[in-house]
Protein backbone atom coordinates (compact mmCIF):
# COMPACT_ATOMS: atom_id res chain seq x y z
CA UNK A 1 0.00 0.00 0.00
CA UNK A 2 1.85 3.01 -0.79
CA UNK A 3 0.25 6.60 -0.19
CA UNK A 4 -2.88 5.53 -1.20
CA UNK A 5 -5.66 7.91 -1.85
CA UNK A 6 -9.31 7.35 -2.16
CA UNK A 7 -11.88 10.20 -2.70
CA UNK A 8 -15.79 8.81 -3.24
CA UNK A 9 -17.92 12.13 -4.98
CA UNK A 10 -19.03 14.89 -3.13
CA UNK A 11 -15.80 15.47 -1.22
CA UNK A 12 -16.06 12.53 0.90
CA UNK A 13 -12.13 11.61 1.27
CA UNK A 14 -12.10 7.19 2.50
CA UNK A 15 -8.07 7.10 2.76
CA UNK A 16 -5.72 9.55 2.67
CA UNK A 17 -1.72 9.10 1.78
CA UNK A 18 -2.36 5.86 3.65
CA UNK A 19 0.72 3.72 3.45
CA UNK A 20 1.72 0.68 4.80
CA UNK A 21 2.43 -3.36 4.23
CA UNK A 22 2.00 -6.14 5.06
CA UNK A 23 4.47 -9.50 5.83
CA UNK A 24 4.31 -12.47 4.16
CA UNK A 25 3.74 -15.82 5.83
CA UNK A 26 2.07 -13.50 9.19
CA UNK A 27 -1.23 -12.53 10.15
CA UNK A 28 -1.50 -9.15 10.48
CA UNK A 29 -4.28 -7.13 12.17
CA UNK A 30 -5.99 -3.95 10.18
CA UNK A 31 -7.80 -2.11 12.66
CA UNK A 32 -9.34 1.30 13.15
CA UNK A 33 -12.71 2.29 14.28
CA UNK A 34 -15.94 1.57 12.09
CA UNK A 35 -16.11 4.30 8.99
CA UNK A 36 -12.05 4.76 9.56
CA UNK A 37 -11.48 3.66 5.96
CA UNK A 38 -10.53 -0.29 6.37
CA UNK A 39 -13.51 -1.56 3.89
CA UNK A 40 -12.55 0.97 1.30
CA UNK A 41 -8.84 -0.57 1.54
CA UNK A 42 -8.89 -3.54 1.36
CA UNK A 43 -11.58 -3.20 -2.04
CA UNK A 44 -8.97 -0.52 -3.45
CA UNK A 45 -6.50 -3.63 -3.16
CA UNK A 46 -8.84 -5.93 -4.37
CA UNK A 47 -9.22 -3.61 -7.48
CA UNK A 48 -13.04 -3.38 -6.60
CA UNK A 49 -12.51 0.24 -5.96
CA UNK A 50 -10.21 2.65 -7.81
CA UNK A 51 -8.34 4.23 -5.51
CA UNK A 52 -7.89 8.00 -6.68
CA UNK A 53 -4.27 8.26 -6.19
CA UNK A 54 -1.54 5.34 -4.75
CA UNK A 55 -0.66 1.94 -5.27
CA UNK A 56 -2.31 -1.25 -3.61
CA UNK A 57 -0.63 -4.05 -4.77
CA UNK A 58 -0.41 -7.85 -3.75
CA UNK A 59 3.49 -9.37 -4.09
CA UNK A 60 4.43 -5.95 -6.47
CA UNK A 61 0.87 -6.40 -8.63
CA UNK A 62 -2.24 -5.30 -9.07
CA UNK A 63 -5.10 -7.44 -8.03
CA UNK A 64 -6.59 -7.40 -11.28
CA UNK A 65 -3.05 -7.99 -13.04
CA UNK A 66 -3.17 -11.61 -11.15
CA UNK A 67 -4.05 -14.59 -13.69
CA UNK A 68 -7.19 -16.20 -12.04
CA UNK A 69 -7.13 -14.38 -8.96
CA UNK A 70 -8.51 -16.47 -6.74
CA UNK A 71 -6.43 -19.33 -6.83
CA UNK A 72 -3.81 -16.88 -5.30
CA UNK A 73 -5.92 -14.31 -2.67
CA UNK A 74 -8.70 -15.29 -0.74
CA UNK A 75 -10.99 -12.67 0.22
CA UNK A 76 -13.83 -12.29 2.20
CA UNK A 77 -15.43 -8.73 2.22
CA UNK A 78 -19.19 -8.95 3.57
CA UNK A 79 -21.15 -11.54 4.74
CA UNK A 80 -24.23 -10.75 2.76
CA UNK A 81 -22.94 -11.57 -0.84
CA UNK A 82 -25.00 -14.53 -1.91
CA UNK A 83 -28.35 -14.75 -3.18
CA UNK A 84 -30.87 -15.51 -0.86
CA UNK A 85 -32.69 -18.51 -2.90
CA UNK A 86 -29.22 -20.23 -3.90
CA UNK A 87 -27.85 -22.59 -2.05
CA UNK A 88 -24.28 -22.40 0.12
CA UNK A 89 -23.06 -25.43 -2.16
CA UNK A 90 -24.46 -23.86 -5.61
CA UNK A 91 -23.41 -20.30 -4.24
CA UNK A 92 -19.69 -21.75 -4.76
CA UNK A 93 -20.36 -24.18 -7.37
CA UNK A 94 -20.84 -21.14 -9.54
CA UNK A 95 -17.79 -19.06 -8.39
CA UNK A 96 -15.64 -22.17 -8.99
CA UNK A 97 -16.67 -22.71 -12.41
CA UNK A 98 -15.81 -19.34 -13.20
CA UNK A 99 -12.44 -19.92 -11.80
CA UNK A 100 -11.90 -23.73 -13.54
CA UNK A 101 -11.61 -25.07 -9.85
CA UNK A 102 -13.25 -28.47 -9.35
CA UNK A 103 -16.66 -28.95 -7.80
CA UNK A 104 -15.21 -31.71 -5.36
CA UNK A 105 -13.36 -28.93 -3.86
CA UNK A 106 -16.71 -26.88 -3.03
CA UNK A 107 -17.07 -30.30 -0.69
CA UNK A 108 -13.85 -29.54 1.05
CA UNK A 109 -14.04 -25.77 1.52
CA UNK A 110 -17.74 -26.66 3.19
CA UNK A 111 -15.97 -29.27 5.33
CA UNK A 112 -13.31 -26.84 6.31
CA UNK A 113 -15.63 -24.32 7.45
CA UNK A 114 -18.07 -26.93 9.10
CA UNK A 115 -20.78 -26.08 6.72
CA UNK A 116 -21.45 -29.40 5.40
CA UNK A 117 -24.88 -30.13 7.13
CA UNK A 118 -26.23 -26.39 6.16
CA UNK A 119 -24.47 -26.94 2.31
CA UNK A 120 -28.05 -27.40 0.76
CA UNK A 121 -29.89 -24.86 2.58
CA UNK A 122 -30.47 -21.41 1.37
CA UNK A 123 -28.35 -19.03 2.00
CA UNK A 124 -31.41 -16.40 3.01
CA UNK A 125 -32.22 -18.56 6.24
CA UNK A 126 -28.27 -18.25 7.37
CA UNK A 127 -27.44 -16.86 10.41
CA UNK A 128 -25.10 -14.34 10.26
CA UNK A 129 -22.07 -16.27 11.61
CA UNK A 130 -23.23 -19.01 8.83
CA UNK A 131 -22.82 -16.40 6.65
CA UNK A 132 -19.23 -15.59 7.82
CA UNK A 133 -18.36 -19.41 7.42
CA UNK A 134 -19.91 -19.54 4.07
CA UNK A 135 -17.93 -16.31 2.82
CA UNK A 136 -14.55 -17.59 4.38
CA UNK A 137 -14.96 -21.11 2.15
CA UNK A 138 -15.48 -18.81 -0.67
CA UNK A 139 -12.09 -17.13 0.55
CA UNK A 140 -10.56 -20.71 0.42
CA UNK A 141 -12.01 -21.76 -2.61
CA UNK A 142 -8.82 -20.93 -4.63
CA UNK A 143 -7.00 -22.81 -1.42
CA UNK A 144 -4.72 -19.11 -1.90
CA UNK A 145 -1.39 -18.24 -0.53
CA UNK A 146 -3.20 -14.94 0.84
CA UNK A 147 -6.22 -14.39 2.67
CA UNK A 148 -8.10 -11.06 3.07
CA UNK A 149 -10.75 -10.99 5.50
CA UNK A 150 -13.00 -7.99 6.32
CA UNK A 151 -14.10 -7.81 9.43
CA UNK A 152 -14.55 -12.34 9.83
CA UNK A 153 -15.06 -11.88 13.58
CA UNK A 154 -18.46 -9.83 12.93
CA UNK A 155 -21.92 -11.66 13.75
CA UNK A 156 -19.90 -15.00 15.18
CA UNK A 157 -20.47 -15.85 18.75
CA UNK A 158 -17.71 -16.34 21.14
CA UNK A 159 -17.56 -19.95 20.13
CA UNK A 160 -17.67 -19.22 16.42
CA UNK A 161 -14.42 -16.44 17.28
CA UNK A 162 -12.29 -19.25 19.21
CA UNK A 163 -13.29 -21.53 16.00
CA UNK A 164 -12.35 -17.95 13.90
CA UNK A 165 -8.78 -17.66 15.87
CA UNK A 166 -7.97 -21.54 15.49
CA UNK A 167 -8.55 -21.59 11.66
CA UNK A 168 -6.32 -18.81 11.30
CA UNK A 169 -3.58 -19.84 13.08
CA UNK A 170 -3.93 -23.01 11.25
CA UNK A 171 -3.90 -20.79 7.77
CA UNK A 172 -0.56 -18.77 8.73
CA UNK A 173 0.98 -22.46 9.85
CA UNK A 174 0.37 -23.96 6.40
CA UNK A 175 2.36 -20.27 5.16
CA UNK A 176 -0.73 -18.28 4.20
CA UNK A 177 -0.01 -14.42 4.67
CA UNK A 178 -3.57 -13.29 6.06
CA UNK A 179 -4.84 -9.41 6.49
CA UNK A 180 -7.45 -9.24 8.90
CA UNK A 181 -9.47 -6.24 9.95
CA UNK A 182 -11.50 -5.75 13.04
CA UNK A 183 -12.62 -2.98 14.62
CA UNK A 184 -12.44 -4.61 17.98
CA UNK A 185 -9.11 -5.50 18.70
CA UNK A 186 -9.90 -7.80 21.51
CA UNK A 187 -11.27 -10.28 18.85
CA UNK A 188 -7.70 -10.33 16.71
CA UNK A 189 -5.53 -10.26 19.35
CA UNK A 190 -4.69 -13.55 20.48
CA UNK A 191 -4.45 -14.41 16.83
CA UNK A 192 -2.45 -11.40 15.37
CA UNK A 193 1.83 -11.52 14.56
CA UNK A 194 1.38 -7.49 13.74
CA UNK A 195 -1.10 -4.88 13.73
CA UNK A 196 -1.85 -1.81 11.58
CA UNK A 197 -4.20 0.72 13.10
CA UNK A 198 -5.80 3.28 11.02
CA UNK A 199 -7.83 6.27 12.08
CA UNK A 200 -9.60 8.66 9.66
CA UNK A 201 -8.33 7.11 6.83
CA UNK A 202 -4.73 7.76 8.19
CA UNK A 203 -1.48 5.60 9.47
CA UNK A 204 -1.34 5.60 13.33
CA UNK A 205 0.72 2.23 14.08
CA UNK A 206 2.21 -0.10 11.92
CA UNK A 207 4.24 -2.85 14.35
CA UNK A 208 4.50 -6.01 16.16
CA UNK A 209 1.43 -6.18 18.55
CA UNK A 210 4.95 -6.29 20.90
CA UNK A 211 6.01 -3.05 20.08
CA UNK A 212 2.50 -1.60 20.81
CA UNK A 213 2.26 -3.26 24.40
CA UNK A 214 5.65 -1.77 24.72
CA UNK A 215 5.01 1.57 23.39
CA UNK A 216 2.21 2.29 26.32
CA UNK A 217 3.06 3.41 29.64
CA UNK A 218 4.29 0.48 31.83
CA UNK A 219 2.34 0.34 35.63
CA UNK A 220 3.81 -0.84 38.44
CA UNK A 221 1.54 -2.29 41.21
CA UNK A 222 3.04 -2.19 45.13
CA UNK A 223 0.89 -2.89 47.91
CA UNK A 224 1.58 -3.43 51.71
CA UNK A 225 0.58 -2.33 54.98
CA UNK A 226 2.32 0.88 55.19
CA UNK A 227 2.74 1.52 51.32
CA UNK A 228 1.60 5.73 51.69
CA UNK A 229 5.04 5.92 53.85
CA UNK A 230 6.68 5.00 50.46
CA UNK A 231 9.12 7.78 49.42
CA UNK A 232 9.60 7.80 45.21
CA UNK A 233 11.84 10.10 43.02
CA UNK A 234 9.86 13.27 41.65
CA UNK A 235 9.83 11.86 38.14
CA UNK A 236 7.73 8.75 38.95
CA UNK A 237 4.68 9.43 39.11
CA UNK A 238 1.45 7.58 41.23
CA UNK A 239 -1.89 7.16 42.82
CA UNK A 240 -2.57 5.19 45.19
CA UNK A 241 -6.17 2.81 44.47
CA UNK A 242 -7.17 2.05 48.11
CA UNK A 243 -6.74 -1.04 49.82
CA UNK A 244 -2.63 -0.28 50.46
CA UNK A 245 -2.18 -0.40 47.11
CA UNK A 246 -0.39 2.06 44.99
CA UNK A 247 -0.07 1.92 41.22
CA UNK A 248 3.41 3.38 39.98
CA UNK A 249 3.91 4.74 36.41
CA UNK A 250 7.45 5.95 35.28
CA UNK A 251 9.61 3.33 37.13
CA UNK A 252 10.52 -0.18 36.38
CA UNK A 253 9.55 -3.31 38.32
CA UNK A 254 13.10 -3.38 39.97
CA UNK A 255 13.92 0.07 40.56
CA UNK A 256 10.40 -0.21 42.64
CA UNK A 257 11.33 -2.99 44.24
CA UNK A 258 15.03 -1.80 45.36
CA UNK A 259 13.14 1.90 46.54
CA UNK A 260 10.89 -0.08 48.98
CA UNK A 261 13.88 -2.36 50.51
CA UNK A 262 16.14 0.65 50.76
CA UNK A 263 13.12 2.07 52.85
CA UNK A 264 12.58 -1.11 54.88
CA UNK A 265 9.05 -1.13 53.83
CA UNK A 266 7.13 -4.38 54.11
CA UNK A 267 5.70 -5.77 50.79
CA UNK A 268 2.46 -7.90 49.63
CA UNK A 269 2.66 -7.55 46.36
CA UNK A 270 5.09 -6.20 43.67
CA UNK A 271 3.78 -6.72 39.82
CA UNK A 272 4.43 -5.28 36.74
CA UNK A 273 0.76 -4.12 34.36
CA UNK A 274 1.13 -4.40 31.48
CA UNK A 275 -0.97 -0.82 29.69
CA UNK A 276 -4.26 -2.46 28.67
CA UNK A 277 -4.61 -3.17 24.46
CA UNK A 278 -7.98 -2.23 24.54
CA UNK A 279 -7.05 1.26 25.72
CA UNK A 280 -4.17 2.31 23.82
CA UNK A 281 -6.28 0.96 20.83
CA UNK A 282 -8.99 3.47 22.06
CA UNK A 283 -6.13 6.01 22.72
CA UNK A 284 -4.83 5.76 19.25
CA UNK A 285 -8.27 5.61 17.65
CA UNK A 286 -10.02 8.63 19.35
CA UNK A 287 -10.25 11.79 17.00
CA UNK A 288 -8.75 13.93 20.42
CA UNK A 289 -6.61 11.97 21.25
CA UNK A 290 -2.85 12.94 23.06
CA UNK A 291 -1.55 10.31 21.65
CA UNK A 292 -2.28 12.32 18.18
CA UNK A 293 1.91 11.27 16.59
CA UNK A 294 2.01 8.03 14.18
CA UNK A 295 4.43 5.77 16.41
CA UNK A 296 6.07 3.12 14.56
CA UNK A 297 7.19 0.03 15.70
CA UNK A 298 9.32 -1.02 12.50
CA UNK A 299 10.71 2.25 11.83
CA UNK A 300 7.89 4.24 9.77
CA UNK A 301 5.83 2.89 7.11
CA UNK A 302 7.29 1.23 4.36
CA UNK B 1 -14.97 -17.57 -21.97
CA UNK B 2 -16.08 -21.13 -21.38
CA UNK B 3 -15.95 -21.63 -18.05
CA UNK B 4 -17.36 -17.81 -17.48
CA UNK B 5 -20.61 -18.89 -19.12
CA UNK B 6 -21.07 -22.46 -17.63
CA UNK B 7 -20.40 -20.31 -14.15
CA UNK B 8 -23.41 -17.96 -15.99
CA UNK B 9 -25.45 -21.27 -16.54
CA UNK B 10 -25.14 -22.72 -13.16
CA UNK B 11 -26.20 -19.00 -11.90
CA UNK B 12 -29.17 -19.11 -13.74
CA UNK B 13 -30.62 -22.79 -12.79
CA UNK B 14 -29.63 -22.43 -8.95
CA UNK B 15 -32.66 -19.89 -8.72
CA UNK B 16 -36.38 -19.77 -10.13
CA UNK B 17 -35.95 -16.47 -11.94
CA UNK B 18 -35.97 -18.38 -15.30
CA UNK B 19 -39.07 -20.26 -14.99
CA UNK B 20 -41.16 -17.94 -13.17
CA UNK B 21 -40.29 -15.62 -16.55
CA UNK B 22 -40.59 -18.38 -19.32
CA UNK B 23 -44.22 -19.30 -17.64
CA UNK B 24 -44.82 -15.88 -17.92
CA UNK B 25 -43.79 -15.40 -20.97
CA UNK B 26 -46.14 -18.41 -21.86
CA UNK B 27 -48.96 -17.26 -20.33
CA UNK B 28 -48.83 -14.06 -22.14
CA UNK B 29 -48.12 -14.92 -25.21
CA UNK B 30 -51.08 -17.78 -24.71
CA UNK B 31 -53.53 -15.43 -23.70
CA UNK B 32 -52.62 -13.31 -26.70
CA UNK B 33 -53.38 -15.76 -29.28
CA UNK B 34 -56.80 -16.39 -27.16
CA UNK B 35 -58.08 -12.46 -27.25
CA UNK B 36 -56.94 -12.09 -31.41
CA UNK B 37 -58.78 -15.32 -32.26
CA UNK B 38 -61.51 -14.54 -30.70
CA UNK B 39 -62.07 -11.50 -29.47
CA UNK B 40 -63.19 -8.55 -32.27
CA UNK B 41 -62.11 -5.05 -31.39
CA UNK B 42 -64.74 -2.08 -31.82
CA UNK B 43 -65.02 -1.25 -35.77
CA UNK B 44 -64.51 -5.07 -37.02
CA UNK B 45 -67.78 -6.47 -36.20
CA UNK B 46 -68.85 -7.13 -39.75
CA UNK B 47 -65.42 -8.30 -41.41
CA UNK B 48 -63.89 -11.66 -40.20
CA UNK B 49 -60.36 -11.18 -39.87
CA UNK B 50 -59.76 -14.69 -39.69
CA UNK B 51 -60.22 -14.66 -43.37
CA UNK B 52 -56.87 -12.82 -43.61
CA UNK B 53 -53.88 -14.74 -43.81
CA UNK B 54 -51.91 -12.01 -42.92
CA UNK B 55 -53.73 -11.08 -39.72
CA UNK B 56 -52.89 -14.72 -38.90
CA UNK B 57 -49.60 -14.30 -39.65
CA UNK B 58 -49.63 -11.73 -36.68
CA UNK B 59 -51.08 -13.85 -34.16
CA UNK B 60 -48.52 -16.53 -34.14
CA UNK B 61 -45.99 -13.20 -34.03
CA UNK B 62 -47.34 -13.28 -30.38
CA UNK B 63 -44.40 -15.21 -29.62
CA UNK B 64 -42.63 -11.84 -29.87
CA UNK B 65 -44.40 -10.19 -26.93
CA UNK B 66 -42.03 -12.70 -25.13
CA UNK B 67 -39.44 -10.18 -25.84
CA UNK B 68 -40.56 -7.72 -23.05
CA UNK B 69 -39.71 -11.12 -20.64
CA UNK B 70 -36.27 -11.65 -21.72
CA UNK B 71 -35.52 -8.11 -21.40
CA UNK B 72 -36.59 -8.23 -17.59
CA UNK B 73 -34.60 -11.41 -17.35
CA UNK B 74 -31.49 -9.90 -18.25
CA UNK B 75 -32.22 -6.85 -16.59
CA UNK B 76 -33.26 -8.63 -12.95
CA UNK B 77 -29.78 -10.93 -13.95
CA UNK B 78 -27.08 -8.56 -14.31
CA UNK B 79 -28.82 -6.09 -11.76
CA UNK B 80 -29.89 -9.23 -9.29
CA UNK B 81 -26.41 -9.15 -8.73
CA UNK B 82 -25.54 -6.05 -7.36
CA UNK B 83 -29.10 -6.00 -5.33
CA UNK B 84 -27.39 -9.22 -3.86
CA UNK B 85 -23.56 -8.07 -3.64
CA UNK B 86 -22.79 -11.32 -5.47
CA UNK B 87 -21.13 -8.99 -7.99
CA UNK B 88 -18.30 -8.81 -5.44
CA UNK B 89 -17.17 -12.20 -5.76
CA UNK B 90 -18.13 -12.27 -9.46
CA UNK B 91 -15.93 -9.40 -10.03
CA UNK B 92 -12.88 -10.90 -7.61
CA UNK B 93 -13.04 -14.15 -9.69
CA UNK B 94 -12.96 -12.44 -12.69
CA UNK B 95 -11.26 -8.77 -12.75
CA UNK B 96 -11.81 -8.37 -16.19
CA UNK B 97 -14.93 -7.13 -15.90
CA UNK B 98 -16.10 -7.03 -19.67
CA UNK B 99 -15.51 -10.52 -20.01
CA UNK B 100 -18.39 -11.17 -17.68
CA UNK B 101 -20.66 -8.86 -18.93
CA UNK B 102 -20.02 -10.72 -22.25
CA UNK B 103 -20.22 -14.10 -20.76
CA UNK B 104 -23.72 -13.03 -19.56
CA UNK B 105 -24.49 -11.65 -22.43
CA UNK B 106 -23.93 -14.80 -24.80
CA UNK B 107 -25.90 -17.01 -21.54
CA UNK B 108 -29.08 -15.43 -21.97
CA UNK B 109 -28.78 -15.15 -26.06
CA UNK B 110 -28.01 -19.10 -25.79
CA UNK B 111 -31.43 -19.20 -23.39
CA UNK B 112 -33.61 -16.43 -25.66
CA UNK B 113 -32.81 -18.63 -28.76
CA UNK B 114 -34.43 -21.75 -26.91
CA UNK B 115 -36.74 -20.38 -25.37
CA UNK B 116 -38.08 -18.37 -28.80
CA UNK B 117 -37.99 -21.40 -30.41
CA UNK B 118 -40.14 -23.36 -28.07
CA UNK B 119 -42.64 -20.39 -27.66
CA UNK B 120 -42.54 -20.14 -31.26
CA UNK B 121 -43.86 -23.76 -31.77
CA UNK B 122 -46.22 -23.62 -29.23
CA UNK B 123 -47.88 -20.07 -30.85
CA UNK B 124 -47.92 -21.95 -34.12
CA UNK B 125 -49.39 -25.12 -32.81
CA UNK B 126 -52.03 -23.33 -30.54
CA UNK B 127 -52.79 -21.15 -33.59
CA UNK B 128 -53.53 -23.82 -35.36
CA UNK B 129 -55.49 -25.63 -33.35
CA UNK B 130 -57.71 -22.97 -32.81
CA UNK B 131 -57.83 -21.82 -35.97
CA UNK B 132 -59.55 -25.61 -36.37
CA UNK B 133 -62.36 -24.41 -34.17
CA UNK B 134 -63.45 -21.55 -36.16
CA UNK B 135 -64.55 -20.08 -39.69
CA UNK B 136 -61.15 -19.11 -40.82
CA UNK B 137 -58.51 -19.11 -44.19
CA UNK B 138 -56.18 -22.34 -44.04
CA UNK B 139 -52.82 -22.20 -40.96
CA UNK B 140 -50.06 -22.53 -43.23
CA UNK B 141 -46.74 -23.71 -41.90
CA UNK B 142 -45.14 -21.43 -44.27
CA UNK B 143 -46.17 -18.39 -42.66
CA UNK B 144 -45.09 -19.66 -38.93
CA UNK B 145 -41.63 -20.04 -40.80
CA UNK B 146 -41.61 -15.96 -42.14
CA UNK B 147 -42.24 -15.23 -38.34
CA UNK B 148 -39.42 -17.49 -37.22
CA UNK B 149 -36.72 -15.48 -37.72
CA UNK B 150 -37.68 -12.41 -36.44
CA UNK B 151 -38.62 -14.22 -33.16
CA UNK B 152 -35.22 -15.70 -32.75
CA UNK B 153 -33.43 -12.03 -33.67
CA UNK B 154 -35.48 -10.04 -31.78
CA UNK B 155 -35.74 -12.46 -28.50
CA UNK B 156 -31.96 -12.96 -28.12
CA UNK B 157 -31.69 -9.12 -29.02
CA UNK B 158 -34.02 -8.58 -26.09
CA UNK B 159 -32.23 -10.43 -23.87
CA UNK B 160 -28.87 -9.12 -24.49
CA UNK B 161 -30.30 -6.04 -24.19
CA UNK B 162 -31.54 -6.63 -20.73
CA UNK B 163 -28.24 -7.87 -19.26
CA UNK B 164 -26.45 -4.23 -20.72
CA UNK B 165 -29.56 -2.18 -19.42
CA UNK B 166 -28.68 -4.18 -15.70
CA UNK B 167 -25.42 -3.13 -15.74
CA UNK B 168 -26.08 0.43 -16.87
CA UNK B 169 -28.35 1.30 -14.08
CA UNK B 170 -27.69 -1.20 -10.90
CA UNK B 171 -30.90 -0.17 -9.32
CA UNK B 172 -33.09 -2.79 -9.80
CA UNK B 173 -36.30 -1.40 -9.28
CA UNK B 174 -35.44 1.80 -11.35
CA UNK B 175 -33.99 -0.46 -14.05
CA UNK B 176 -37.36 -2.49 -14.68
CA UNK B 177 -39.40 0.50 -14.19
CA UNK B 178 -37.79 2.43 -16.77
CA UNK B 179 -37.54 -0.44 -19.14
CA UNK B 180 -41.09 -0.75 -18.71
CA UNK B 181 -42.08 2.72 -19.04
CA UNK B 182 -40.32 3.31 -22.04
CA UNK B 183 -41.39 0.34 -23.60
CA UNK B 184 -45.59 0.20 -22.67
CA UNK B 185 -46.01 4.44 -22.58
CA UNK B 186 -43.16 6.38 -23.62
CA UNK B 187 -42.38 4.79 -26.92
CA UNK B 188 -46.11 3.99 -27.64
CA UNK B 189 -46.83 7.50 -27.48
CA UNK B 190 -43.94 8.59 -30.01
CA UNK B 191 -45.51 6.40 -32.19
CA UNK B 192 -48.89 7.60 -32.37
CA UNK B 193 -48.06 11.30 -32.83
CA UNK B 194 -44.33 10.85 -34.55
CA UNK B 195 -44.10 7.70 -36.40
CA UNK B 196 -41.49 9.08 -38.40
CA UNK B 197 -39.30 9.28 -35.29
CA UNK B 198 -41.17 6.04 -33.69
CA UNK B 199 -40.49 3.33 -35.71
CA UNK B 200 -36.91 3.77 -35.40
CA UNK B 201 -37.55 3.22 -31.78
CA UNK B 202 -36.16 -1.05 -30.65
CA UNK B 203 -39.88 -2.04 -29.74
CA UNK B 204 -41.34 -0.89 -33.34
CA UNK B 205 -37.87 -2.27 -34.85
CA UNK B 206 -38.92 -5.58 -33.18
CA UNK B 207 -42.63 -5.04 -34.57
CA UNK B 208 -40.70 -4.84 -38.02
CA UNK B 209 -38.79 -7.86 -38.15
CA UNK B 210 -42.15 -10.08 -36.58
CA UNK B 211 -44.15 -8.25 -39.24
CA UNK B 212 -46.94 -7.59 -36.62
CA UNK B 213 -48.36 -4.08 -38.18
CA UNK B 214 -47.16 -2.92 -34.52
CA UNK B 215 -49.41 -1.22 -32.13
CA UNK B 216 -53.20 -1.96 -32.91
CA UNK B 217 -55.19 -3.18 -35.19
CA UNK B 218 -55.77 0.40 -37.37
CA UNK B 219 -51.60 0.43 -37.82
CA UNK B 220 -49.78 -1.28 -40.75
CA UNK B 221 -46.46 -2.94 -41.25
CA UNK B 222 -46.62 -0.75 -44.13
CA UNK B 223 -45.92 2.19 -41.69
CA UNK B 224 -42.68 0.29 -40.19
CA UNK B 225 -39.32 -0.07 -40.93
CA UNK B 226 -38.41 -3.15 -43.53
CA UNK B 227 -37.15 -6.18 -42.11
CA UNK B 228 -33.38 -6.43 -42.70
CA UNK B 229 -33.46 -2.60 -41.71
CA UNK B 230 -35.84 -3.34 -38.42
CA UNK B 231 -33.04 -6.21 -37.76
CA UNK B 232 -29.88 -3.71 -38.37
CA UNK B 233 -31.80 -1.04 -35.88
CA UNK B 234 -32.23 -3.82 -33.14
CA UNK B 235 -28.49 -4.83 -33.27
CA UNK B 236 -27.64 -1.35 -33.39
CA UNK B 237 -29.60 -0.51 -29.83
CA UNK B 238 -28.18 -3.74 -28.55
CA UNK B 239 -24.03 -2.89 -29.38
CA UNK B 240 -24.54 0.53 -28.33
CA UNK B 241 -26.21 -0.41 -24.89
CA UNK B 242 -23.52 -3.78 -24.40
CA UNK B 243 -20.39 -1.31 -25.22
CA UNK B 244 -21.46 0.74 -22.76
CA UNK B 245 -22.33 -1.19 -20.57
CA UNK B 246 -19.05 -2.64 -20.45
CA UNK B 247 -17.44 0.72 -20.80
CA UNK B 248 -19.26 1.57 -17.50
CA UNK B 249 -18.99 -1.42 -15.54
CA UNK B 250 -15.28 -1.33 -16.06
CA UNK B 251 -14.92 2.36 -14.28
CA UNK B 252 -17.55 1.53 -11.28
CA UNK B 253 -17.00 1.65 -8.21
CA UNK B 254 -18.16 -2.13 -5.89
CA UNK B 255 -18.66 -0.96 -2.74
Amino acid sequence: MEHLTKKFGSGVTAVEDLSFSAAPGKVTGFLGPNGAGKTTTLRCLLGLVAQTSGNATIDGVTYREIENPITVVGASLEASGAHPARTARNHLRMIASAAKIPDTRVSEVLETVGLTAAADRKVGGFSLGMRQRLALAVALLGDPKVLILDEPANGLDPEGISWLRTFLRHQASKGVSVLISSHVLSEVQQTVDDVIIIRSGSLVYQGSLHSLTEGGPAEVVVRGPKIDQLVLPSEWSSRSVGGGETVITGATIEAVGRAAFEQSLELHELSSKSADLEELFLGLTAEESPTNQPMNGKGGPA
Amino acid sequence: MIALIRSEFRKVFSTKLLLILALSALGFMLLQIFLSIFLTPPGFEDINRLMDPAYIKTIIAAAGSASVFLLILGIVAMSGEYRNQTITSTFLTTPVRWRVIVAKMVTFAILALALALVLWFIAAITTMLLLGTQDSAPFEWSAAFEILGGTLIGLVLYAILGVAIGSLITSQVAAIIIALVFTFVLEPLITVFFLSVGKWLPGNALNAILQTGGGGPESNASDLLDVPVGALVLVGYTVVFAVAAALTTNRRDIT
